[in-house]
């Protein structure tokens, strides 16, 4: 099926020149901590703590409505330190997700409500399936889709995963137009 | 993407008879063909940790037993462990009647290993913390392993002679099912199934020891009436089975197992045994040495929407077609009943040259040599299960879809492509992409409670540009090919 | 015939694998190894309607092609891991496999996933290689059914096979209907109290198939003959404590689930036939001089028999039958003894195949060529594959 149009309000995002749209509804702590490499949507109510350590985007990233992206932190003798979270191209990060992980790849689909525990590591094309609970240092191969709690491998992914992320988000951000009103 | 995420709306019919969505399909070049998970051969290709991603030649693959020698996973709930690192003082036991204070606490790194979901750790289990962060955790050994290999011995002795036997009679004259009748169950052919040498009296000197059967038997605990029991001390059958050789029945027996390793697979087609499929050698690319997925090979076709249906009342369909090869490509859409043989146009001569649809599959010119190849075996197709039960309106006209151009994108000039479209089916257009417009008409005889969903079915010619060259073809070759579609386009939404 | 050979030495560096495709669990692994890679579900998740289904529970012959395609594609690739064409596979069955299976399950192999050569080893003749025996009475008792065949001097004793459809499966509807119906049973079972049913008491747990093995496998255990004997009757012993599960909403198991729900495997059914009265049947049918041999050389394997006190019932049970009037007069066997094979009996089977599929016996197998070419499988029960011929004649 073919992706359907979204359109947002013009007065609550706001364009960067690299073509980032970024809800005013959001909070990003630590903004100078955050970079988007450009053509990302981040909706209302998303958190992005970049308070805590950096938090790096690539391109034609999309994270969704009330998903929190949040840098991991380790546990040390003395205390507690936080590490960067960095994330690849092409990601779709779906509503109310919780994002504790070290590096999310790129070609990556999170599904809605689906956690992904703390320093975990995510490599290119794979698939969290809505509601999945990934466990704290897991990493999550190539080309599989994990779902439930803990986040198991459900199925192979097909090969073309990465031109299919691919199109999706760039559909889904030229889908995402303003509200001509 | 929905390919990823939403049911199979649109499925290709491949050679073999299964209904597969684009993503799923392969495109053997070589045959001109669509083939699918189901009939190309599947090989492993690499093995992997999934956990630490390292890649293993397959000898050291067998050494290892397929398990990572650095990975372990938790022995209650299967998820990865972690190696933790704790100073704990090196408490010596201060002997009686000394001073606990005179004792000196060396504190030193040890390492041990915790789980992260179900707060396992290696300490709970009782195993020594280790001195170094990697490794040195002890291993399990079947108890029995000694006694087992004796008996594999024994049976090799057993089928030397049993092989000295049959090169004896190789001058005899044979009955032409002989090998088959090494499988009967009767009589003497059974000694030699199971193993026994042919003559009981041949008795060999390397025989281990017989087992020896006992009248004791293992009695059931006498306090199992009595003792009360904590259900979660004891293990369950999933965890038992992670260990068959101890299949504890105790929690705190468990240990972490190593980490099984994966593997990627490449995909072969069964009738050239060209790949069609052939992950890069790294784990961790996501990039592919051979990849012909239909994806990238023969038009998408997409539903963009449709209209409310109804039993014997027309409506509207509009299919979204996309063309992902460096090939300009023209589609033409024909009814579900006809002839599936491919069309050959060579770019030179401009002749048509009719194939055989039975000899295609081993005349094609892109074959390797005979000689490499084996016969290959023939699965039975799979008839196809579905029925479309909706009438669609075909156009006559073709359509024609431009190459694949990446920097168009970025090229604001726009469509520089001047076709002749009739409006009233290409109804919008860009670049690689048409949106055409069909009139599908559901039976009368499906009803509207019984959830059944209106299915349509056309085959779809497409013109494929291979160029592959061969010896006989230098020059590109110009196939129409084509393959068959069935597209649940939605429910029925009230009477006519 | 020197071909074939010359062509399975091509490729014997490649190891054997062996499965033993139980009704329940699968368990595979590589020849010469002492324990398998694992023991998995026999199920598969359906690839239209993504529900997990049992191989055995196919419908038709087209089904349990597409299952075992599957089942077999996940097994190869995810498990074994070894590429399915041109692989050795030994594959352990029971002799009274049906046909069905057994073809559909070759013209898998051969046809779909290419496999270089096939052996087909008998579950209860395999078995006795773990024991360096060569007599012995081979009960296994399964999920689905209990199969018993006595072989002597290597040779099964075929007309004395026991069959009889206990297993696991039977205590696990036991456990179910205890669940769901507890009144119901106990009617029907031994007339006695009426308590409440679990479903009845935790209405809202969810109780799933899972949780049924679950409670089977980690509390039930097979009770001593004079508890038995006394199960039901008006001084009945006390039950062994109940259990507490844990969970988001906790269950107990009442003692008496735990102790009687293998009863069932004790009961005589309307034939007067139990698992002791095979052993004994079985002994009954063979030779005379061969039924102390057997008696005193009894092996048990199958994921049942591995229940606790599953051995010491079935010894008690089978002294105190061959006292009865029935089988008195007819055996004069006084003594039962068990072997101990070097393994867990839920894989016992599959380590008999392993030990034998070690060995290079290029002869035993199945080659894809003589299957393609033949198109079967040959059967013990065919004719065509049990004509007499020169080589038989010229041994015996």
């Amino acid at each position: 099926m073919e992706p359907q149009d979204v359109y947002y309000s013009k007065a609550e995002y706001v364009e960067t020149a690299s073509g980032n749209k970024v809800s005013r509804h959001t909070v990003l702590c630590g903004s100078q901590n955050i970079v988007l490499h450009g053509k990302v949507i981040v909706q209302s109510d998303a958190i992005i703590r970049g308070d805590l350590a950096n938090v790096r985007t690539g391109r034609y990233c999309i994270i969704s409505k009330n998903a929190i992206i949040r840098p991991p932190f380790k546990k040390f003798s003395r205390g507690v330190a936080f590490f960067p979270l960095t994330m690849g191209d092409h990601v779709f990060v779906g509503e109310r997700a919780v994002i504790n992980a070290a590096i999310v790849g790129s070609y990556i689909y999170i599904g809605k409500d689906a956690v992904i525990g703390r320093r975990c590591v995510l490599k290119d094309c794979c698939y969290i399936e809505d509601g999945a609970v990934v466990p704290p240092e897991t990493v999550i191969p190539s080309f599989t889709r994990f779902a439930g709690n803990p986040a198991k491998c459900v199925e192979d992914l097909p090969e073309c995963t990465l031109d299919l992320m691919l199109e999706f988000t760039k559909n889904y951000y030229q889908h995402f137009l303003p509200l001509s009103a | 993407m929905s390919y990823l995420n939403q049911p199979d709306y649109v499925c290709y019919v491949c050679n073999c008879g299964s209904l597969k969505p684009i993503s799923k399909i392969y495109f053997c070049r070589h045959c001109s063909k669509i083939r699918c998970g189901y009939c190309v051969c599947q090989e492993v290709d690499s093995h992997y940790c999934p956990n630490c991603m390292e890649n293993l030649p397959s000898s050291e693959v067998r050494l290892k037993k397929n398990k990572c020698s650095n990975c372990f996973k938790c022995p209650c709930c299967f998820q990865t462990l972690s190696t933790r690192a704790g100073h704990v003082p090196l408490r010596v036991v201060p002997a009686d009647g000394e001073d606990s204070k005179d004792v000196k606490t060396t504190p030193k790194k040890v390492y041990y290993l915790s789980c992260s979901l179900c707060r396992w750790t290696s300490r709970d289990a009782g195993i020594p913390d280790q001195s170094m962060a990697t490794g040195g955790w002890p291993e399990q050994e079947n108890p029995h392993t000694s006694r087992i290999n004796t008996l594999i011995d024994y049976h090799k002795i057993l089928a030397s002679i049993e092989k000295q036997q049959s090169e004896r009679k190789k001058f005899r004259p044979k009955h032409p099912y002989m090998q088959i009748a090494m499988f009967r169950i009767t009589s003497a052919m059974v000694r030699k199934h199971i193993g026994h040498p042919a003559k009981p009296t041949n008795e060999s000197t390397d025989q281990p020891s017989p087992a020896v059967a006992s009248t004791e038997v293992e009695e059931l605990p006498t306090d199992i009436f009595t003792k009360p029991v904590e259900i979660t001390k004891i293990t369950t059958l999933e965890q038992r089975l992670q260990q068959p050789d101890v299949q504890t029945e105790n929690v705190n027996e468990l240990r972490p197992q190593h980490r099984q390793l994966l593997v990627r697979r490449s995909q072969r087609c069964r009738v050239c045994e060209h790949n069609l499929c052939k992950p890069d050698f790294c784990s961790q690319s996501a990039k592919f040495k051979i990849q012909l997925a239909a994806f990238y090979h023969v038009p998408e076709v997409r539903i963009v929407t449709c209209e409310p249906l109804r039993p014997g009342k027309s409506s509207e369909l509009l299919l979204k077609f996309c063309n992902p090869t460096q090939h300009q490509t023209q589609v033409v859409l024909l009814p579900l009943d006809t002839p599936m043989t491919p069309i050959l146009t060579l770019v030179d001569e401009k002749e048509e040259v009719k194939q055989d649809n039975a000899q295609q599959g081993s005349e094609s010119p892109n074959l390797l040599p005979s000689i490499v190849r084996q016969v290959p075996v023939v699965e039975e197709t799979k008839p196809i299960k579905i029925t479309a039960n909706a009438d669609v309106v075909l156009p006559q006209n073709c359509l024609i879809l431009p190459r694949r151009d990446d920097a168009a994108e970025y090229d604001d000039t726009g469509d520089t492509h001047n076709f002749q479209d009739d409006p009233k089916f290409v109804i919008w257009r860009k670049g690689n992409k048409a949106v055409i417009k069909l009139h599908v008409t559901p039976h009368e005889n499906i009803e509207e409670n019984n959830n059944q969903p209106v299915v349509i079915g056309f085959v779809m010619q497409y013109r494929y540009v291979n160029t592959i060259t061969t010896l006989e073809h230098k020059a590109p070759q110009k196939l129409d090919l084509k393959v068959k579609l069935y597209l649940t386009i939605g429910n029925i939404v009230g009477s006519a | 015939m020197l071909r074939t050979y010359e062509g399975i030495r091509f490729f014997s560096d490649k190891q054997m694998v062996i499965l033993d495709i139980g009704s329940a669990y699968t368990k595979f692994g590589y020849a010469g190894e002492p324990t398998p890679r694992g023991i998995i579900r026999t199920e598969i998740k359906c690839p239209d309607t993504k529900k997990l289904r049992r191989i055995y529970d196919y419908k038709d012959t087209e089904d349990l092609y597409q299952l075992l395609v599957e089942f077999l594609h996940a097994l190869f690739f995810k498990h074994v891991v070894i590429s399915p064409k041109d692989a050795r596979i030994v594959i352990l069955e029971s002799l009274l496999v049906p046909t069905q299976f057994r073809d559909t399950l070759a013209k898998v192999l051969f046809r779909h996933f290419e496999i270089g050569s096939l052996m087909l080893l008998s579950t209860h003749l395999a078995t006795i290689s773990t024991l360096g025996v060569n007599s012995a009475l081979v009960l296994d008792i399964g999920y689905k059914e209990a199969t018993l065949i006595p072989i002597y001097e290597g040779e099964p004793i075929l007309k004395a096979w026991q069959a009889l459809p206990l297993g696991g499966q039977v205590v696990h509807e036991l456990v179910k209907c205890f669940i769901f119906n507890w009144c119901f049973i106990n009617s029907y079972f031994f007339n006695r109290y009426l308590m409440k049913s679990l479903r009845e008491i935790y209405p809202n747990v969810d109780i799933t198939e899972k949780l049924v093995e679950d409670i089977k496998v980690r509390t039930c255990f097979v009770t001593t003959l004079e508890r038995s004997a006394k199960l039901g009757t008006a001084d009945a012993p006390k039950p062994p404590p109940a259990i507490k599960y844990p969970g988001v909403k906790s269950i107990n198991i009442p003692g008496e689930i735990r102790e009687e729900a293998f009863e069932v495997l004790w009961e005589r059914d309307n034939d007067n036939l139990s698992i002791p009265t095979m052993i004994l049947n079985a002994i009954i049918q063979c030779p005379i001089d061969t039924r102390r041999t057997l008696a005193e050389n009894i092996l048990l394997i199958g994921g049942t028999a591995m229940a606790k006190g599953f051995a010491s019932r079935l010894k008690s049970e089978l002294l105190t039958l061959v006292k009865s009037s029935h089988y008195s007069e007819k055996l004069k066997i006084q003594t039962f003894m068990f072997h101990t094979a070097p393994s867990k009996p839920n894989y016992t089977a599959w380590l008999g195949g392993a030990i034998f599929g070690s060995v290079d016996l290029p002869l035993r197998c199945l080659t894809k060529e003589n299957y393609l070419k033949s198109d079967r499988v040959p059967d013990w029960v065919s004719l065509i594959d049990n004509q007499r011929d020169e080589s038989t004649v010229c041994e015996t």
